[in-house]
């Protein structure tokens, strides 16, 4: 089946540097596409490269199987969710819903009629005439969202919508969006650097850096079986722990080097004796067991609780940042003992940072 | 006292000092003025009773007998024309330029400033040199019009009634367009750049998207600028001295120069004051359309 | 078209354009070097075939510019400051506050920006002469260009005080400062930069005005460039090289500042005429 949007080999350049890296991504019809990754990694250039409103060096983009390298924004039939929202002030809101039908000459009535559908869906039925400064962030979301709807676009793309919005209302607009993609049978695609928001509004999740694709798959994929460094770090909060490590001389074992705390563990593979590499941990996969019992002690320097977990700060070096559910008894100054499940560990090349 | 002084120094005794001042110079010379002259339109003066304040009370003589001369009529249509010409082109002519160095392509912000010699050079240096221009036999507009085939004969530009206020005209559109096109630049930007690209994924041609978009935003910064504008133009007095002192046969007479005309040339100081009166009526109330598109934020 | 061929095509057109609206100026500075039957011929020569420096200098004695320049200048720099003094701390209290005092306040002032001085001139003349003030001429005339250009200078600083942050002020009160010390110590260096350049704009007004000092003084020593320009130029004039070459002189100066200042001079006027 063609997929909804194909990029192959996509490449663009603002004059000296290169922002997107030879790009290939293929997103099939009905996906929820999350585009992650911190600041200046080429997320938002993608998708305004999606929309048209940037220009492609190199290579092919197309959309529902149609090239659309130089293809004006207007023509592709994208509907965006800009950050700001981007809604007319000067319009009502039924305004700015019919505006797009208005500009490809639907008459009046039958627009209007499209607005109110729309707005009935989206819970804004009471807002029609209302001016945008007069609404809350949240009713703003959602005329953005509903003037994307209208148009029935081949594809939503949203950038960063919900980085203007407080945690709560945050929280709740996630399912909105996700649920509202879902009823359309929606093609979309949503850049965010909230990894959070990313996994749980995505079904294929692809993490950017510096203009690449470091890895993309479903969410629970980039969790389990990180390709790099780099993305087992951003993907999962709190970060996973990166701990330097010497393989053993029988080549199934690891000696982590936590600074004044030394610990074997057993792997699964089978490693070249005294190699060098970077071992990772989830702070969630480390438990904490009496002393003893196949565990090591580490100092603890500091205790945060939440009240329904805990973050627990270990002084070694590197740091150690363990999780636990719950309320721990674990008060700062203590030693305590933890384990860690040899399955759980993940293994990096130390030099590319690539997953063994 | 002390308490005043205190006052003066830390509190509200400093806003007030600093303000009385200048609001009290101001209202002393120009608001004073102002009333000076409604009275003045109401007394008969002359060369000799200028010197004292208590005048025969003539009523609205001077208004009738304003309105009796036969110049009148055609001076205040003058003024009109030379108005609305001046807004006109100003702001159309500014207007396209703000638009096209909107683009901001490198060099546009530092080209777009020095159109603005234009605003601050001396009115009557502009007046001078456009007269020169307009000049009918010599000057070197009549020789470009004349080489573009737009005319066949040198048109007399300060000399022949039919053209006289265009002239000055011409020279006002010159000297204010460039203002003009600062301020719309920055009504310009004031647009957010995300609504026109949310207007241009919509569907909207870059035509639709000037008519939408553009002009409805920028509403309240043409009504400030036109006024602005009806203002600056009611003021100008220095090219009229400079180029055809209103004249031939009241021609390019309008009733800013009129006004000084009779007071300074004629002595007519009653009637100066009566046509002043009735300028600043119009004047006031495009102040009051200007105070009301300007609004104004607290200090941030 | 690549972006960067579209940006050199439209910095050509605006240069073009730049070069069209600039031509009056150009215009005024060769025909000042034009000999006088040059400037009469037909068609007009667009670059002087032998330019006459000498027409500066005889402009400038014959004409006695030395001494109108400088009473200008004196009219001019005693506007500014009078206007300075008085404007500065005006426009700061309009813009520390906001309620209906200042509405009122500001209203006034706009309200008074807009009276024409060829209006005005009547009154005022009228009104000095009763009190004597006729005897000094240039007094008279700055004080009525203080009173013309104020609320102009007012609008434009108080634009730039508004753009200090209140917190500064209220960091150096709670540091100890009074009110006085606060305004003097940390407000005004802050907004030094658009005083100076509002200070530029009107003096460059103050140098170029005409009305008030074509009404008020009569004495042909006391009198201003733009004045003595205007006599220059009767009904039948037509030594255009010699006026323009008083034109040149008169008004480079103004030129000379305005091109060195040209951006803050913009972005003076950017932030402070339309709010």
């Amino acid at each position: 089946m063609t997929p909804q949007i194909e990029l192959a080999g996509v490449n663009k350049y603002y004059g000296a540097f290169h922002a997107l890296k030879n790009i290939d991504l293929s997103i099939a019809k009905g996906t929820f596409v999350a585009l992650v990754g911190p600041s200046g990694c080429g997320k938002s250039t993608l998708l305004r490269s999606l929309a048209g409103l940037e220009t492609i060096s190199d290579g092919s983009l197309k959309i529902a199987g149609e090239l659309m390298n130089g293809v004006p924004p207007r023509k592709r039939d994208v509907a965006m969710v800009f950050q700001s929202y981007a809604l007319y002030p000067h319009m009502t809101v039924e305004e700015n819903l019919t505006y797009s039908l208005r500009m490809r000459g639907i008459a009046k009535a039958a627009a209007k009629k499209a607005a109110e559908e729309v707005a009935a869906t989206t819970g804004l039925s009471h807002l029609l005439k209302r001016y945008p400064r007069e609404l809350s962030g949240g009713q703003r979301q959602r005329v953005a969202m509903s003037r994307a709807i209208i148009r029935h676009p081949k594809a939503f793309l949203f950038d960063e919508p919900l980085s203007n919005l407080d945690a709560a209302l945050r929280v709740h607009m996630r399912k909105e969006i996700r649920a509202l993609h879902d009823r359309l049978h929606a093609t979309s695609v949503y850049v965010t650097h909230d990894q959070i928001e990313a996994m749980t509004m995505a079904d294929h999740v692809v993490v950017m850096r510096d203009g690449i694709i470091e890895q993309q798959g479903r969410p629970l994929d980039l969790y389990d079986k990180p390709a790099n460094k780099f993305v087992a770090g951003f993907i999962g909060s709190p970060a996973m722990n990166f701990i330097p490590a010497i393989v053993g001389e029988d080549g199934k074992s690891l000696t982590l080097d936590l600074g004044s705390v030394r610990q074997q563990i057993s792997i699964d593979h089978q490693l070249q004796p005294g190699r060098r590499v970077t071992a990772g941990i989830r702070p969630e996969h480390i438990g904490i067991t009496g002393q003893g019992q196949r565990s090591f002690d580490v100092p603890v320097e500091v205790v945060e609780s939440t009240g329904s977990s805990t973050f627990i700060t270990a002084a070694t070096t590197p740091e150690l940042t363990i999780v636990e559910t719950g309320r721990g008894t674990v008060q700062p100054g203590q030693t305590i003992g933890v384990t860690v499940d040899p399955a759980q560990v993940h293994l990096f090349d130390e030099a590319s940072g690539i997953r063994i | 006292m002390r308490r005043i002084l205190s006052s003066v120094r830390d509190g509200r005794g400093f806003d007030i000092v600093l303000v009385a001042f200048p609001l009290g110079f101001l209202f002393l010379m120009a608001g004073l003025p102002l009333i000076y002259n409604v009275v003045m339109s109401f007394q008969e003066v002359d060369m000799f009773s200028l010197g004292t304040f208590s005048r025969p009370w003539v009523g609205f003589k001077n208004y009738t007998d304003l309105f009796a001369q036969p110049e009148t009529l055609p001076i205040l249509y003058n003024t009109a024309i030379f108005v609305v010409g001046s807004i006109a082109g100003q702001f159309l002519i500014g207007f396209g330029l703000a638009l096209f160095f909107w683009v901001n392509f490198p060099g546009a912000s530092w080209l777009r400033g020095l159109f603005l010699v234009s605003w601050v050079m001396p009115g009557l240096v502009v007046g001078a040199i456009w007269n020169w221009i307009l000049s009918g036999d010599f000057g070197v507009l009549n020789f470009i019009l004349k080489e573009s085939g737009i005319i066949s004969g040198n048109i007399f530009w300060r000399s022949d009634p039919h053209y006289s206020l265009y002239a000055v005209i011409i020279a006002n559109v010159w000297l204010g367009t460039s203002f003009n096109m600062i301020l719309l630049s920055v009504g310009l930007s004031g647009i957010p750049g995300d609504l026109y690209e949310a207007a241009e994924l919509d569907g909207a041609t870059a035509w639709q998207r000037f008519w939408t978009i553009t002009l409805p935003m920028m509403r309240s910064t043409i009504g400030a600028i036109i006024a602005l504008g009806l203002i600056f133009t009611l003021q100008q007095f220095d090219l009229f001295a400079a180029i055809t002192s209103g004249g031939p046969n009241n021609s390019s007479n309008v009733t800013q120069y009129w006004a000084w005309d009779l007071s300074f040339r004629q002595y007519d100081f009653a009637k100066g004051a009566t046509i002043s009166v009735i300028m600043i009526v119009f004047v006031m109330f495009a102040s009051v359309v200007y105070v009301r598109s300007t609004r104004h934020e607290v200090r941030g | 078209m690549s972006e960067t061929a579209r940006n050199r095509l439209m910095l050509v057109i605006a240069i073009i354009m730049a070069a069209i609206y600039l031509f009056p100026l150009y215009w005024m500075y060769i025909t000042a070097l034009k000999s006088g039957s040059e400037m009469f011929a037909t068609p007009p020569s667009f670059w002087p075939a032998s330019p006459q420096w000498s027409t500066y200098a005889y402009v400038w004695e014959s004409r006695s510019m030395g001494l109108y320049l400088w009473n200008s200048l004196v009219i001019a720099i005693g506007a500014v400051v009078i206007i300075t003094v008085l404007g500065v701390g005006c426009s700061y209290v309009l813009a520390r506050y906001r309620n209906i005092w200042v509405d009122i306040g500001l209203f006034l002032i706009l309200m008074l920006q807009v009276l024409p001085a060829s209006l005005l001139i009547t009154p005022i003349f009228v009104g000095f002469s009763q009190i004597g003030m006729l005897n000094y001429p240039r007094l008279a005339v700055v004080i009525a260009i203080a009173a013309k250009s104020m609320p102009f200078f007012v609008v434009l600083v108080r634009a730039t005080f508004m753009a200090v942050p209140m917190e500064l002020e209220e960091a150096a009160l709670v540091d100890g400062n009074s009110r006085v010390g606060a305004f003097f110590n940390i407000v005004l260096p802050l907004a030094r930069n658009g005083i100076l350049v509002s200070a530029i704009l009107i003096f460059m007004q103050a140098f170029g005005e005409f009305v008030y000092s074509k009404s008020m003084i009569q004495a042909a020593e006391l009198q201003p460039a733009s004045v003595g320009l205007n006599s220059f130029m009767g009904p039948n004039t037509n030594e255009w090289n010699n006026i323009m070459a008083y034109a040149t002189m008169y008004v480079t100066p103004i030129l000379a500042i305005f091109v060195l200042l040209q951006r803050r001079i913009v972005s003076g006027l950017t932030s402070g005429a339309l709010k």
